[in-house]
């Protein structure tokens, strides 16, 4: 997908038109359920992790600990939706600007650290919040969780009829997300997160207020990542903690820009395109009873993709699309942001 | 000559270890001073202490009429004070020109703005054909070159350069005192940290010596050269007897 990058202005633009349609016809032409339900997923996951590759990737504050904005936009917008009856549409908004508050003072506590230690207590806050929610029997239903009203096909509370609806709501999610992404790459904001991420006193040095870049990149990642939770719940109709907080969000959301590589547009798309079906297709051919399985590819493609392309699988493509067309792969931004 | 930089009483601590004590001097506008003394002086300290990657735990810093202690270092540079490291510190993933832009977003948040005048800056350092490339594949020289042209990017009136000569080559060390000189005629006010006397000798107008954290001297280069503290706690016997007819 990264080919798009590369190439005259004219070919670029011809790609992008060429994949946007594809994958607009796409639940037109695959039709059944499991494969739409896998596009969806892949969807879904590639803009959390475009939403973390923000801040994980471009400034290079590798949180492990945004199931908790996840978990609280699936909670504002259910408890919204369940308790005043107002609708999912709305409510995902409140739950992106629920997560943005919430943010604040988790990024104050937790960016007074750095590296690894950045990690573990945003692993922390999301592992509180999870705690808080399995307590909060009156309101929040507790450990037990809640199932959504089914409300049939209606639009305006964000249920739907047809598979193929929720997939183009993640599909203009990811679209958001990587316009976003764009256009911070391209200003001097993702100049002063790339230097961040580098080496923040240096950046200091030269009038970068970094405290204030890092809150401000962890607001909008917050924001996306609610956004996503949101749209989770509604899709599968079930909520709990352990699902809306669930570890596995945080750690998808690293291990998808990871892969794929950290700090580049497309990293994060490229990353879930390759594990998510993998998982998705591990798990229901051998069932529950070989758990360990897909966990072990998992694993494996993790160790093939650290020995071989530690920087991720994008520049895989760029290389391989270089060879083919025997184009000379130019520089694209002058912060090289993919290099 | 108006000063533009004043240090009072200026002390830091670190344990036991007093890095700074009592230090106080001033730069008149214009003026490029030098801070020399042995390893351990307390040099890159004051720097630290100055830029605000350290906080004083006593005595005053004010320039551009601001008290300077307790301010974070990129509100320092926001005011007009820019400093190199004695160890360069260039964004290696990113390009030349892309490291010194991001300097050049302080005072112009247009990338096309930006783009402009970082090209002024790279080239007035003399790296305008390796724009492109990227900061880690730099050689020692450019590598201080473009953290040169990055703290010029962000505009400053006041530079502090750390030990920017260490590790070059005697023709590099004439390229980079050239340099030096053409920052100071364009009305820079420069603190340098410096090892290499020679280069000193060259640029510095005045020079405060350090020795254990403390100042022991301070004068212009004839005089500190000719000092009987300074050989002994710093230059070495030897340079007593070379340096008249080096200078």
């Amino acid at each position: 997908m990264d080919a798009i990058k590369i190439g005259p202005r004219g070919t670029r633009a011809l790609w992008f038109c060429v994949i946007t349609a594809a994958l607009i016809v796409l639940p037109l032409i695959v039709t059944k359920p499991f494969a739409i339900d896998i596009f969806i997923r892949v969807l879904l996951f590639a803009f959390i992790g475009v939403a973390w590759n923000l801040m994980g990737g471009y400034a290079k504050q590798l949180s492990l600990g945004h199931a908790a904005y996840f978990g609280l936009g699936a909670y504002t917008s259910t408890i919204l939706l369940i308790r005043f009856g107002i609708s999912p549409w709305i409510g995902i908004l409140a739950g992106g600007v629920v997560a943005m508050l919430a943010s604040l003072p988790i990024g104050a506590l937790c960016f007074r650290l750095r590296g690894p230690y950045f990690a573990i207590a945003t692993i922390a806050t999301a592992q509180v919040l999870m705690l808080l929610f399995l307590k909060f029997r009156d309101f929040a239903w507790g450990a037990e969780g809640t199932t959504l009203p089914n409300l049939g096909n209606s639009p305006l509370m964000m249920q739907f009829g047809a598979k193929a609806a929720y997939y183009y709501i993640a599909l203009a999610m990811l679209a958001l997300g990587l316009a976003i992404t764009y256009r911070i790459e391209r200003s001097w904001m993702g100049y002063y997160l790339v230097a961040v991420g580098e080496d923040e006193d240096a950046a200091e040095a030269i009038g970068v207020n970094a405290p204030r870049i890092k809150r401000n990149v962890y607001l909008i990642s917050a924001f996306l990542t609610a956004l996503a939770g949101t749209f989770y719940v509604q899709y599968i109709y079930f909520i709990d903690p352990n699902t809306a907080f669930s570890f596995n969000v945080s750690v998808e959301a690293a291990l998808v820009s990871i892969v794929g590589g950290i700090g580049t547009l497309w990293g994060p798309v490229v990353g879930t395109a390759l594990l998510e079906p993998t998982s998705a297709l591990l798990q229901s051919s051998l069932g529950s009873g070989h758990g360990g399985v897909q966990l072990t590819v998992y694993a494996v493609i993790l160790i093939a993709v650290i020995l071989w392309r530690p920087t991720g699988l994008v520049g895989l493509f760029t290389d391989a699309y270089a060879r083919i067309f025997r184009t000379a792969p130019t520089r694209v931004s002058e912060a090289s942001l993919d290099a | 000559m108006p000063e533009l930089l004043v240090v009072r009483n200026l002390s830091k601590r670190f344990g036991g270890l007093r890095a700074v004590q009592d230090l106080s001097f001033s730069v008149g506008e214009g003026e490029t001073v030098a801070l020399i003394g042995p390893n351990g002086a307390g040099k890159t300290t004051s720097f630290n202490l100055i830029t605000g990657y350290h906080r004083a735990d006593a005595g005053s810093i004010r320039a551009f009429g601001r008290e300077l202690v307790g301010m974070r270092p990129y509100d320092a540079c926001a005011l007009g004070l820019a400093r190199t490291f004695q160890v360069g510190r260039p964004f290696g993933k990113m390009t030349v020109l892309a490291n010194v832009m991001t300097g050049a977003f302080l005072r112009d948040k247009s990338p096309r703005g930006a783009r402009t005048r970082a090209r002024e800056a790279i080239e007035f350092v003399g790296l305008s054909a390796k724009e492109q490339t990227l900061a880690s594949d730099l050689t020692t020289i450019d590598e201080r070159r473009l953290e040169m042209a990055r703290a010029l990017a962000t505009e400053p009136r006041l530079l502090l350069l750390d030990e920017v000569m260490a590790g070059l080559n005697p023709t590099e060390i004439n390229q980079a005192v050239a340099l030096v000189g053409q920052l100071s005629k364009r009305g820079l006010t420069i603190v340098i940290v410096e090892h290499v006397m020679r280069a000193i000798m060259a640029v510095a107008s005045r020079i405060v010596v350090l020795d254990h954290g403390q100042k022991i001297a301070e004068g212009n280069p004839q005089d500190i050269v000719a000092n009987k503290d300074v050989i002994r706690a710093y230059l070495g016997t030897g340079y007593a007897q070379e340096a008249p007819a080096g200078v």
